[in-house]
């Protein structure tokens, strides 16, 4: 929806822009901008089903069950009071996250833990045993040298494989 | 984390112990012995998950080799697109999480330019910006052109390999040099040679740089060409070309009393020209006496060594110990030279200085290691030697040591051989610890060679060798099901107790009858029952009627198992 929108959009201004560049610069037009709606009480949550689809413990619990029966993803301290870098922080963590979504492709078991310690950064990843180790071993040797020219400070991963999806619960 | 834990309990255990001695020391010492090295614990370059901590030297390498080349793959990236790497975040920058510059940045003709292509070792375009350089009728200062000498014969006139290699690769590849394609000195319109020719005035440097490089290259004969082409211009060499042209001397000669004469004429010379040997020096010449026979020579360089004061490091005992072992590892006369060695090297530190001091070589360490069974720990670390120890140890010494050796070593720091575990099994069988074969067969599984049959024969063998109390033979029945539950059946495996007069015990054969059910093999129960009616067991007739109730028989194996029945009862 957000994407057709904007591109209508898109398309509107470049048109009027066409027909009469210098006075629509010069009135200088105000649109409204929507996205999609995102609801608060339906974020993260898996709606219950039939009970044939596996999910496991991160997948199961809904978002207002963290510290109190799950733990957070990411440990940093820059959500304190009087800290600085907030922002910074998530989307270095949201880069990370994709950037090893795609490189261990449809290997990772469950979200990532990143963990920051000093100014080292800990990405602790459960992952399947879908490729011979050595595999791994490239990819963590490529992600860890990579991340830390990126981000200009040591990136160190823990792996932990799993045979298969664990599961909690089937919902 | 348990480990952690474990320390933690132990810390606490050791404080209440010193809260009771009052030593001083003892809180320092408790805080010591919780930071040990974890025996358990793999290498930390890996990680720690079972799927991924590997089994076997192999392995480790495979695994070491492929985080090497996944860090090559990055650095490419990050090399070939520095842009997206520029970014400094860290206070205080750190210069080796930026790109590399490896690009030229001067592109004009100037010495600008050469100096930074000197900088960066490209070796062929510095060449061109020289050419380019003279045709363009610069003066170029004389320094500069012995800068670009020293480069060209350093490299050998060619490109620079990339660089590759951490730390720990160097105990994954202990030779990278000899991997390397050994380069020779290019022959054919040398461009060291020829920038020389053309050099207006040639300095000491000039000429040391080409010494050098031929001899690092294997150009001898033209080293000492240009060596007494440098003496008729009445110039005087210096420590340097010395000892390139000692480690060149053996090999322009062809008698080894020749090759001896001619050092020492390059000695005298030496003398005479007023230059001080160092260590190298004398390195280079006891590698000369590398095939020849005298001793006395050896000793006689080493006291010379020391007479002018030069302090002998890790390479010089490697060099004199691997003369003098050379004539064979068990010469019994010279095990004092050994002694003295060891005194000598105990306790001190060495700064490497040579680039042989880290590697001593196997024999030098196997006849060490045999004649004072004093272990080198430090040495350890390279795995070429940690097979010979282990095995030496279980030659030499008592299972207890063994023992501790092999919990400290396995598998954390090495992995052994088939030959090292069938050695280890023999020192057990030496001093009648055959009840722990268990536990060593899990881990001989756990390396991957459980599924050799010379191995499981052993064992074997050796299982059936001893007559074991009872506890052990629920151990060793657990794992007889492992070993028959791959491949060997049984009338093989009971074949083993027959030659030795042993008897396989009653829980024995009923276990084998519990496992069989289990993969409901009903031949293998009529075979089973027929084993054991040739060994006249008196469990027999149970087992016949546990076979008939529990298994679904063919005709044909029930007449078998009722002759048997009646054979037993006549025996009755």
């Amino acid at each position: 929806m957000a994407a057709s929108f904007s591109s209508q959009r898109r398309l509107l201004t470049t048109l009027c822009s066409q027909l009469n560049g210098a006075l629509w610069l010069n009135s200088g037009v105000r649109s409204i901008h929507s996205t999609a709606v995102c609801n608060k009480n339906r974020a993260a949550r898996i709606r219950v089903g039939k009970g044939d689809r596996p999910m496991t413990y991160e997948e199961a619990l809904p978002p207002h069950q963290i510290a109190h029966r799950k733990g957070w993803l990411s440990h940093h301290t820059s959500n304190l009071n009087g800290e600085h870098g907030t922002a910074d922080r998530t989307v270095e963590d949201a880069f990370i996250r994709r950037f090893i979504y795609g490189t261990f492709h449809r290997c990772l078991a469950n979200e990532l833990v990143i963990k920051r310690r000093g100014n080292m950064l800990i990405i602790s990843a459960l992952m399947f045993q879908k490729m011979p180790p050595r595999k791994y071993y490239f990819f963590i040797g490529y992600t860890e040298e990579l991340l830390s020219h990126f981000y200009k400070c040591p990136v160190k991963m823990e792996i932990q494989t799993v045979e298969e999806k664990v599961v909690y619960k089937y919902l | 984390m348990t480990y952690n834990h474990i320390t933690y309990v132990f810390f606490l255990f050791m404080l209440y112990f010193i809260s009771c001695n009052r030593n001083k020391e003892a809180v320092l010492q408790a805080l010591a012995a919780t930071v040990n090295r974890d025996p358990t614990a793999s290498n930390y370059v890996l990680q720690d998950d079972s799927y991924l901590i590997p089994n076997s030297y192999a392995q480790f390498k495979l695994f070491t080799l492929s985080k090497e080349s996944g860090r090559n793959t990055a650095k490419y990236f990050i090399n070939t697109y520095p842009k997206y790497f520029q970014k400094d975040f860290a206070e205080p920058h750190i210069p080796c999480l930026m790109p590399e510059t490896l690009e030229l940045e001067i592109e004009e003709v100037s010495e600008a330019a050469l100096i930074e292509r000197i900088q960066l070792r490209k070796v062929k375009a510095a060449v061109d910006m020289y050419d380019q350089l003279q045709q363009s009728g610069t003066p170029l200062s004389v320094d500069l052109t012995n800068d670009l000498l020293d480069l060209i014969c350093l490299y050998g006139d060619q490109d620079p390999a990339p660089e590759q290699g951490s730390d720990y690769m160097e105990n994954v590849q202990p030779s990278a040099c000899d991997l390397r394609l050994k380069q020779i000195w290019v022959l054919e319109n040398n461009n060291a040679e020829r920038i020389f020719h053309i050099m207006p005035e040639r300095t000491r440097r000039s000429y040391g740089a080409l010494i050098r490089g031929m001899v690092k290259y294997g150009a001898y004969s033209k080293a000492f060409d240009m060596y007494t082409d440098m003496l008729n211009n009445r110039l005087t060499a210096d420590v340097h070309i010395f000892n390139a042209l000692i480690t060149a001397a053996p090999e322009v000669r062809e008698q080894i009393q020749e090759k001896w004469e001619l050092v020492l004429n390059l000695l005298k010379q030496m003398a005479k020209q007023d230059v001080k040997p160092n260590l190298l020096t004398f390195h280079a010449v006891l590698r000369c006496l590398r095939r020849s026979r005298h001793l006395a020579k050896v000793f006689s360089v080493f006291n010379e060594m020391k007479a002018l004061g030069i302090a002998p490091s890790l390479a010089t005992y490697n060099l004199i110990l691997g003369i003098v072992y050379k004539q064979g590892p068990f010469a019994k006369g010279h095990t004092e030279i050994l002694e003295k060695v060891l005194d000598e090297i105990s306790g001190k530190s060495f700064t490497p200085q040579d680039p042989d001091d880290g590697m001593i070589s196997a024999d030098t360490y196997f006849s060490l290691l045999l004649e004072t069974h004093r272990p080198f720990v430090y040495l350890i670390q390279s795995s070429c030697c940690s097979w010979r120890f282990f095995s030496l140890l279980c030659m030499m010494e008592n299972i207890d040591v063994v023992l501790k050796w092999y919990k400290e070593l396995i598998p954390s720091l090495y992995y052994p051989t088939a030959q090292g575990m069938r050695d280890f099994l023999q020192a057990l069988d030496t001093d009648n610890r055959l009840d722990l074969i268990p536990q060593i067969w899990k881990d001989i599984k756990q390396m991957g060679y459980g599924n050799m049959s010379d191995m499981v024969e052993e064992i074997l063998s050796l299982m059936a060798r001893e007559k074991q109390s009872p506890e052990s033979i629920s151990n060793t029945i657990l794992m007889i099901f492992l070993i028959q539950l791959f491949f060997f059946s049984f009338r093989e495996m009971l074949n083993l107790f027959k030659p030795n007069n042993r008897v396989p015990p009653e829980s024995l054969m009923n276990d084998f009858l519990a496992s069989i059910k289990a993969s409901n093999k009903a031949q293998q129960a009529v075979e089973l029952v027929q084993i054991s009616a040739s060994f006249c067991l008196p469990v027999t007739p149970s087992l016949i009627e546990r076979v008939q109730q529990e298994f679904e028989l063919t005709e044909e194996q029930r007449n078998v198992l009722t002759a048997l029945e009646s054979s037993a009862d006549m025996s009755d």
